[in-house]
């Protein structure tokens, strides 16, 4: 007993003088990129197979090509479990090294984002976070290409009405969404939109503890018998309101979901009756790409990867989005080592290549992803790119690309962004925009 | 030898109610205070004050505020989350409402709203006790989370539902928001720790507090002795709802930067209780130890393998963490099942002895 407790008070003290000394010097040399992964937790489903695809993409340049230029990167995760409160943690421990931040939930990045302007490190959120961050003058460091919630919604109403908004007239449109920062974003604009094309929203808001249990919103669905179901989910809520739509009978065509909500896995739960539902999407798996054949040989095969292969993980849509989020990343940090001629760019220095990446068609095709990402460009005014996406419909095995590439209605979604980008600012003053940049 | 307590003779009334009648209890405190003021901003890092130092202390002041509640006026409560959360919407709204208001001001006031709250959340522990007014304030923990949600006007109308901490100056300084550093915010709740402390301390071994410690350990007794059951219990309600008030003010200005509703659900509330439980119910000390175990230790295992260059999978460090976390608390409960507080009373037991025990 005694020694037991002689013991523990010991290696405790061990334990406190091992943490005061954790910002050990590592490698100078490498670039290092950390990342707030969540492979635990609710929503570990989701998260895994999109850290593999990011993951994967930094071991394939490591090992192919010994690096970006020579330098090699150095991919670190730090586990939040989708914790706000890991979150902060994470990004305090791996913040002196990091050139970018890679938040990966809305939560997060509401978090720290009022950091960003006195940290001076970037956000990389690509496909979530804050809409307004797309107004580069006033988010300087936070960057969420290619395509925000809001052109998103834009995109999803744009494709139900076959271009042509006001055909939604009187017309009820549910909007099924996690109840949380992340499922009330595309709101705003819905709401515009609504008013402007006469449509009837319906906001039916999906608590955190009825994830998996939906019965109570289905069955408002089955009463209000709206023509379309438009979801806003994520993690164990896909999977729910899903089978949910099948036990329901709702007519899958008239389902459609957010690039978050497009999980394969979440569908094979339901196989072929979940045939004709749609997601929103600005990535399109392409297993036959040339880049798809060099992460099979240098990575897969070589057994440096984490997927599950036997689940089909690489076929994914969500692995291979992964990848190409790593692609975006990576194209930003060359562009920052081109124009400023170093080996391993600083955090502003990357800023600005995030601000300047070109990932055109021609671009992607030299890259082996021809295809797999809606092609965009950013710059100082523009953190986003509003690339654009595609439909992807679930054929009752896998996700196949149902429509041509869909831009989003900017008019709209402009006046929005200016009008809550100011209102951020003033929230949080003093914020300080950029006024270089006179784009 | 060190911990020698013969010879210590008290000659009058105020010596043998001094907050700390042992030379050496004092002198072990003035070590502690000095470690918490001096050594520690000297040495610690960033990521020290903002993972480990401040939320210790700030999940201290909640479990502090819950335990004047359940420990020491017996009244088990689920709601602690919940009433956090009142503290940290209403200093909000007074800090967006009226943005001159200095901060310790708002903090003070927003204590208020969560009293409030509480002893009308409080209301049914006159008549009814233990899981069934567990069950009560469960209630409270879902309807002000739902509150937290659909009234909007809570939030100012911010199209994602989340409270964000404006830059707040005192005297100058930058004290909350994101362009305060983390040393001050550190002093800063430091302060507000030592002081709501020191009342509770005192709160606790005065009259009311054995009125409530009277309340707790057998209700009828207490009222045939002349105790008013209503009052007291509705005072620990409201002392102890101020208290988890300011921490949850705290928790979300001098910490987090920003909160959502669903932050202040069900899972903070039983981390608070946790930490009250393990750390000793009826106890003062307790909460301090119980957070350094339930929040600061995962912290530490987590940075170990990184720390002496094993190569672990981040996701593999949470997974063992949690397994460690559990078996400590399992081991922690068997060893002493009255909580971290009386096992320091049993160690300072024996040091008194040492090295001449009976």
């Amino acid at each position: 007993m005694k020694r037991m407790l002689r013991n523990a008070i010991l290696s405790s003290a061990l334990l406190a003088a091992a943490s005061v000394a954790v910002p050990a010097a590592a490698q100078d040399e490498a670039i290092y990129i950390p990342n707030l992964a969540y492979r635990t937790g609710p929503f570990a489903a989701t998260g895994t197979p999109l850290m593999n695809g990011q993951r994967d993409y930094i071991t394939l340049l490591n090992e192919r090509d010994g690096g970006l230029n020579g330098v090699k990167l150095e991919y670190d995760e730090c586990e939040t479990g989708y914790n706000t409160e890991k979150g902060v943690e994470c990004y305090e421990k791996t913040k002196a090294r990091a050139v970018v931040t890679q938040p990966w939930s809305t939560g997060i990045t509401l978090q720290v984002l009022p950091k960003s302007n006195v940290d001076k490190i970037p956000i990389l959120a690509p496909g979530y976070g804050f809409s307004p961050m797309a107004d580069g003058k006033v988010f300087q460091w936070a960057y969420n290409p290619p395509s925000s919630y809001w052109d998103g919604a834009s995109m999803i109403l744009k494709n139900i009405s076959d271009g042509n908004l006001d055909s939604l007239k009187d017309k009820k449109i549910a909007f099924l969404h996690l109840d949380h920062p992340f499922g009330k974003e595309p709101l705003p604009l819905l709401e515009v939109l609504a008013e402007k094309h006469g449509f009837n929203l319906v906001p039916i808001p999906v608590g955190l503890t009825e994830m998996q249990n939906q019965s109570a919103q289905w069955l408002q669905i089955r009463r209000e018998r709206p023509d379309f179901v438009v979801m806003w989910g994520w993690g164990a809520m896909n999977a729910g309101a899903i089978t949910e739509a099948v036990k329901t009978k709702y007519p899958m065509d008239q389902f459609v979901g957010v690039w978050w909500s497009g999980h394969d896995g979440d569908l094979k739960l339901v196989g072929d009756q979940g045939k004709g539902y749609r997601s929103i999407s600005w990535s399109v798996p392409n297993s036959e790409a040339p880049l798809m054949a060099d992460i099979k040989k240098y990575v897969v095969d070589a057994g440096k990867s984490q997927i599950n292969q036997g689940e089909g993980e690489f076929d994914s849509v969500f692995y291979q989005r992964g990848l190409m989020i790593s692609v975006i990343l990576v194209e930003g940090i060359k562009a920052a080592q081109e124009e400023f001629d170093v080996r391993n760019p600083s955090p502003e220095q990357l800023r600005w290549g995030l601000e300047n990446i070109n990932l055109d068609e021609a671009r992607l095709k030299e890259l082996g992803a021809e295809g797999m990402l809606v092609p965009f460009s950013t710059s100082c005014a523009d953190h986003t790119g509003h690339g654009g996406g595609w439909m992807l419909q679930w054929d009752g095995a896998k996700f196949v690309k149902a429509s041509d590439l869909l831009t989003p209605d900017r008019a709209e979604i402009e006046k929005l962004e200016a009008e809550k980008a100011k209102e951020y600012a003033e929230a949080n003053a003093p914020w300080p925009v950029n006024e270089e940049c006179s784009m | 030898m060190f911990y020698r307590t013969a010879g210590q003779f008290k000659t009058s009334y105020e010596a043998d109610h001094a907050l700390f009648p042992v030379r050496q209890d004092a002198f072990l405190l003035g070590v502690v205070l000095v470690i918490a003021f001096v050594i520690f901003p000297l040495t610690a890092s960033e990521f020290t004050f903002r993972a480990l130092l401040i939320p210790v202390l700030i999940y201290s002041l909640a479990a502090l505020g819950l335990n004047i509640l359940t420990g020491y006026a017996g009244q088990l409560s689920l709601g602690t989350g919940a009433f956090m959360g009142v503290g940290a919407y209403a200093c909000y709204k007074l800090i967006t409402i009226f943005p001159e208001m200095n901060i310790v001001v708002a903090i003070a006031l927003s204590g208020f709203f969560s009293a409030a709250i509480g002893v009308l959340f409080g209301l049914p522990s006159l008549r009814i006790k233990g899981f069934y007014l567990a069950i009560a304030t469960l209630a409270a923990q879902f309807f002000l989370v739902w509150l937290f949600q659909k009234w909007a006007w809570l939030y100012n109308d911010n199209a994602s539902g989340a409270i964000q901490v404006p830059n707040i100056d005192m005297f100058g300084i930058t004290v909350a928001g994101p362009r305060a550093t983390a040393i001050t915010q550190y002093y800063f709740v430091l302060c507000v720790v030592c002081v709501i402390t020191f009342f509770a301390i005192n709160i606790t071994r005065g009259r009311i507090g054995r009125m409530w410690k009277a309340v707790r350990d057998m209700d009828i007794a207490a009222e045939l002795v002349g105790i008013n059951l209503m009052r007291s219990k509705l005072m620990a309600f409201f002392v102890s709802s101020y208290v988890v008030g300011i921490a949850g003010a705290l928790f979300v200005f001098l910490w987090r930067g920003a909160a959502e509703a669903n932050l202040f659900d069900i899972p903070l509330s039983f981390r608070v209780l946790f930490i009250a439980i393990i750390g000793g119910l009826g106890s003062i000390l307790g909460n301090f130890l119980g957070a350094i175990l339930i929040v600061a230790l995962p912290v530490i295992i987590g940075s170990v393998p990184q720390a002496f260059g094993i190569p672990l999978d981040s996701a593999m460090v949470e997974h063992l963490n949690i397994m460690i976390i559990g078996a400590l608390i399992i081991a922690f409960l068997i060893i002493e099942p009255h909580g971290l507080a009386r096992f320091w009373a049993m160690i300072r037991e024996k040091f008194i002895l040492w090295p001449f025990p009976h």
